[in-house]
């Protein structure tokens, strides 16, 4: 047997006989194991709670009676934002931002019943996830089942022995790397399972799933590789421990928190209130549809005319009030559209300055990677509520246009004075049936992938950081073992 | 007194000592810092929304005052309404940074406006944020394992524990040692705490509660590293296991009870309500207009002798079905409550038995940032709706035109309200 085997194979017989070591192993896989079938189960109860809610609004929509298109473009539309099927494995901001979005003419609502608004505050303890349980708790066992590897050996007098019988240091690092991979392997295996169940029962993208393996395999391996340098590093194992686990405490307790802040604190958000308000005040510069002079809508007017080659609104061969309608909504329509793309762009900015400090922590960057490939990341939302509203558009759209060609302007007009315009104002049922729902095009595995990069990168360079510690380190023991 | 002089000076040579506790007190700085910047922030935007709402104010009342429809301003006038941070809210963020401290409500139907949420990045408000009552939770503790957790175990590697032991047998030599060092871990994270809060304007009682609470905090896991150094295993067992139990109590529990609490008290209605809610109010439109004014007469008694509708369309009408449409939610709004308000309470009687959710819990209440604190905004801004409504409703039963002039007569939030 090679001696890196040999040492591999001894350090996991003496674990296997330590108490501590079967309990924190027998702990996280189970831990782990729990949050994986909570995971799983919740993800898809949540799941058939929308899509049953979704199946609802969509018949209540359809069912509506006969009505004043206008009437229909303030019923409006719920619609929710399906689940992926790696959330089961990490949700992500899934419980912090709304699922559902009411969708209603010329406003733009939020996004609302987050989970997090509905949760005391044991929400942000965090949440126990088969990710939150590799991320946080992983490091941990890795850090308490190997900071004596080599600093044990040495206290003990043990190392010199094993230089003597002719035992490379390179050998004695890589030995012991190997035997905690192998508990790592232990911590991995049932989010490996649930990655397994959701790809082949859930139906998740196998790149993505293979992605997140891969991912957490990398973080571990840092993990494995810094813990047993610095045990080969450290005077002490007292001091092995106690460094190990401050760089624990500052990767996944401590820089995640800092990140929030300082993210916050350069790039802050308007309120939605102040949005709100600087929206309608953009609108009234572009055109004010209440007063009946407003230049913009006295030239829509006269285009409107000249077009139909008529003098008057009242003879146009369409309802001039549902032309406005349009008019009005295209308008709105281009302002939320701006202010939303500027609030993205202001969140990505956030995100990636968070992001930059994976640089100190890879509890970051594998946090980045691992809501990115399972589509849970706030990109996956911000899609949703680009389709939302893009939806929303469409089919307010539509009903405008229903108003303009299937009404009469002098009906329209004096739909309240007149009770029998009044009922022909109001159009028959089966246009609301006509109107196509909601369907929701999630990341395709490409722009998951893509989402993914930044985190992966930067884990590719916390692995050769560990890898060049462990050469240090094997370079160090041999020159103190000499 | 001079003994515990000697004993800080000995404690203070020490390697670690003097790093790990301006380590905790700087990080306490920052923390006190970063939440008084956020709370400044909150307290400016809810300064700087007045004037801009009285603008938007202004340009509904030019054009609405001019054939006085008192059911346009009450349908297009948005009315402020705002959640001040209480002078401790900088220490404990809570909720504030997910759920609106501002909101406008209008005087149509309150269920489909009173859930409105705020925009934030979700990916930041995901780890939570870096306040005070963090450093408290979870840090303080990690100190202090580090600062106890050799100290009868290091005497005895060091070969000193017998001597130690045997010179003058003064059974409260630990003791001391240990509460020197809990009390200076002690003095590192409140006094940052106790200057932001004078800085706020804290009364005194809130912040002998706070630094209550910490001391009692401190002092579990003091005694949890006297416990276990006093069984007698290396310094390096004690830190493992130490360690342990502070992933274990502050971290893999709580997270445990967060899915059981959740599991068990499910808030489903919250979507159920306003999926109803829409219902019912759009079917307005299509109920005869008698029977809808008849049902809100039965709630509004004092508009019953008004003029009858007769035209098309009337505001009468339109405000009647809008609060119909409200009430006929009001059993899955309480019903949603409860369950909010159950996992409030079970919460806190996790809290009871866990030590970190039990500090969050009570940080969280004193300064008014937690679950209840939200209901609690809610619970004003409905108080505020109705005297808003009530407000409108004589200029629309009693076909009272609305003037310039009758905007400034409208409710105003109050900080009391």
């Amino acid at each position: 047997m090679s001696p890196v085997l040999h040492i591999a194979a001894n350090e996991l017989r003496l674990m296997a006989r330590a108490r501590v070591a079967q309990l924190a192993i027998a702990l996280v896989v189970i831990l782990s194991a729990v949050a994986a079938l909570t995971a799983i189960s919740q993800g898809r109860e949540s799941q058939e709670i929308r899509s049953r809610f979704q199946a609802q609004a969509d018949r209540e929509f359809d069912g509506q009676p006969a009505r004043h298109p206008h009437r229909m473009v303030h019923y409006g539309h719920f619609v929710f934002r399906p689940l992926p099927a790696l959330a089961g494995f990490d949700p992500g901001v899934d419980a912090f931002t709304g699922s559902t979005l009411f969708l209603e003419g010329h406003r733009q609502n939020s996004a609302n019943f987050g989970d997090v608004r509905q949760s005391s505050l044991l929400v942000r303890f965090g949440q126990l996830t088969p990710a939150f349980v590799i991320q946080a708790l992983g490091p941990l066992v890795l850090i308490f089942l190997g900071f004596g590897a080599i600093a044990r050996e040495r206290d003990s007098g043990l190392l010199r022995l094993h230089f003597t019988q002719g035992v490379r240091a390179g050998q004695v690092v890589l030995g012991k790397a190997a035997a905690l991979s192998v508990v790592a392997g232990l911590i991995l295996a049932p989010a490996l399972g649930a990655l397994a169940w959701l790809t082949l029962v859930g139906g998740a993208a196998p790149v993505a799933a293979l992605t997140l393996a891969a991912g957490y395999a990398a973080y571990l391996l840092v993990w494995v590789l810094a813990t047993t340098s610095i045990s080969a590093l450290a005077p002490s194992s007292r001091t092995a421990l106690a460094s190990l686990v401050a760089a624990w405490a500052l990767s996944a307790i401590l820089a995640p928190r800092l990140a929030t802040d300082i993210a916050l604190l350069a790039a802050p958000q308007p309120t939605r209130l102040e949005t709100d308000i600087a929206i309608q005040r953009d609108l009234k510069k572009i055109g004010d549809s209440h007063n009946p002079d407003d230049p913009h809508f006295n030239a829509f007017r006269a285009s409107v005319l000249k077009t139909y080659g008529v003098a008057r609104v009242e003879d146009l061969p369409v309802n001039y009030r549902g032309l406005i309608a349009m008019e009005g909504e295209r308008l709105t329509s281009s302002l939320f559209e701006r202010y939303a793309e500027r609030q993205f762009a202001d969140q990505r900015r956030q995100s990636g300055m968070a992001l930059a400090l994976g640089l100190v922590s890879p509890t970051l960057a594998v946090r980045s990677l691992s809501m990115a490939a399972s589509g849970t990341d706030l990109e996956g939302h911000r899609r949703f509520l680009r389709q939302a509203e893009a939806y929303r558009y469409a089919i307010v759209q539509r009903l405008n246009r229903l108003q303009a060609e299937r009404l009469t302007f002098s009906d329209d007009s004096k739909r309240n004075s007149d009770p029998e315009a009044g009922r022909r104002v109001r159009i028959d049922p089966g246009a609301w049936r006509q109107t196509p729902d909601f369907v929701y095009r999630p990341a395709s595995t490409s722009e998951a992938l893509g989402a993914a990069t930044p985190g992966l990168l930067l884990l590719g360079g916390w692995l050769a950081l560990a890898g060049g510690l462990a050469w240090a380190a094997s370079r160090r023991l041999e020159r103190a073992g000499a | 007194m001079s003994h515990l002089g000697q004993e800080l000076q000995l404690f203070l040579r020490q390697r670690l000592a003097v790093p790990t506790l301006a380590l905790l007190a700087l990080l306490s700085v920052v923390s006190v810092v970063a939440g008084m910047t956020e709370i400044r922030r909150q307290v400016e935007t809810i300064a700087r929304i007045q004037p801009l709402q009285a603008a938007e104010e202004a340009v509904v009342a030019a054009w609405v005052s001019r054939d006085g429809d008192a059911g346009n301003a009450a349908y297009y006038t948005f009315h402020a309404t705002w959640d001040r941070p209480s002078a401790l809210a900088f220490a404990a963020l809570g909720q504030r940074d997910v759920a609106p401290y501002v909101l406008r409500v209008r005087a149509l139907a309150l269920e489909s406006q009173i859930h409105e949420g705020e925009t934030y990045n979700a990916e930041l408000a995901l780890p939570g944020r870096f306040d005070w009552a963090f450093v408290l939770t979870f840090l303080a503790p990690l100190i202090l394992i580090v600062l106890l957790h050799d100290l009868i175990s290091g005497e005895r590697e060091a070969g000193r524990l017998q001597a130690l032991q045997a010179a003058g047998g003064r059974t409260g030599l630990w003791t001391h040692r240990a509460g020197l060092r809990a009390g200076l871990v002690f003095v590192a994270v409140a006094a940052p705490f106790i200057a932001g809060a004078a800085m706020s304007g804290a009364s005194a009682v809130e912040v002998l509660g706070v630094l209550a609470v910490a001391g009692l905090y401190l002092a579990f896991w003091t005694l949890v590293c006297l416990g276990v150094g006093a069984l007698g295993r290396s310094s390096v067992a004690n830190g493992a296991v130490l360690a342990a139990t502070w992933v274990v109590l502050t971290l893999v529990l709580p997270a445990l009870a967060h899915i059981a609490i959740n599991s068990a008290n499910p808030v489903r209605q919250g979507v159920e309500l306003t999926l109803a809610q829409r219902e019912a109010v759009h079917a307005g439109w299509d109920k005869p207009k008698d029977a809808t004014l008849a049902a809100f007469f039965r709630v509004h008694t004092e508009w019953r002798d008004t003029p009858p509708v007769t035209s098309g369309f009337h505001w009468k009408w339109y405000y009647a079905f809008q609060h119909l449409g409200d009430l006929s939610v009001a059993d899955p709004v309480r019903a949603y409550r409860r369950g909010l308000e159950s996992r409030d309470a079970w919460t806190a009687r996790v809290g009871l038995v866990l030590p970190a959710a039990g500090v969050q819990t009570a940080l969280h209440r004193m300064a008014g940032t937690d679950l209840a604190a939200q209901l609690a905004y809610q619970d004003r801004i409905r108080a505020f709706h109705e005297r808003l409504r009530r407000f409108y409703y004589p200029y629309i039963f009693n076909e009272t035109p609305f003037r310039e002039g009758d905007f400034a007569k409208a409710p105003r939030w109050a900080e009391g309200d």
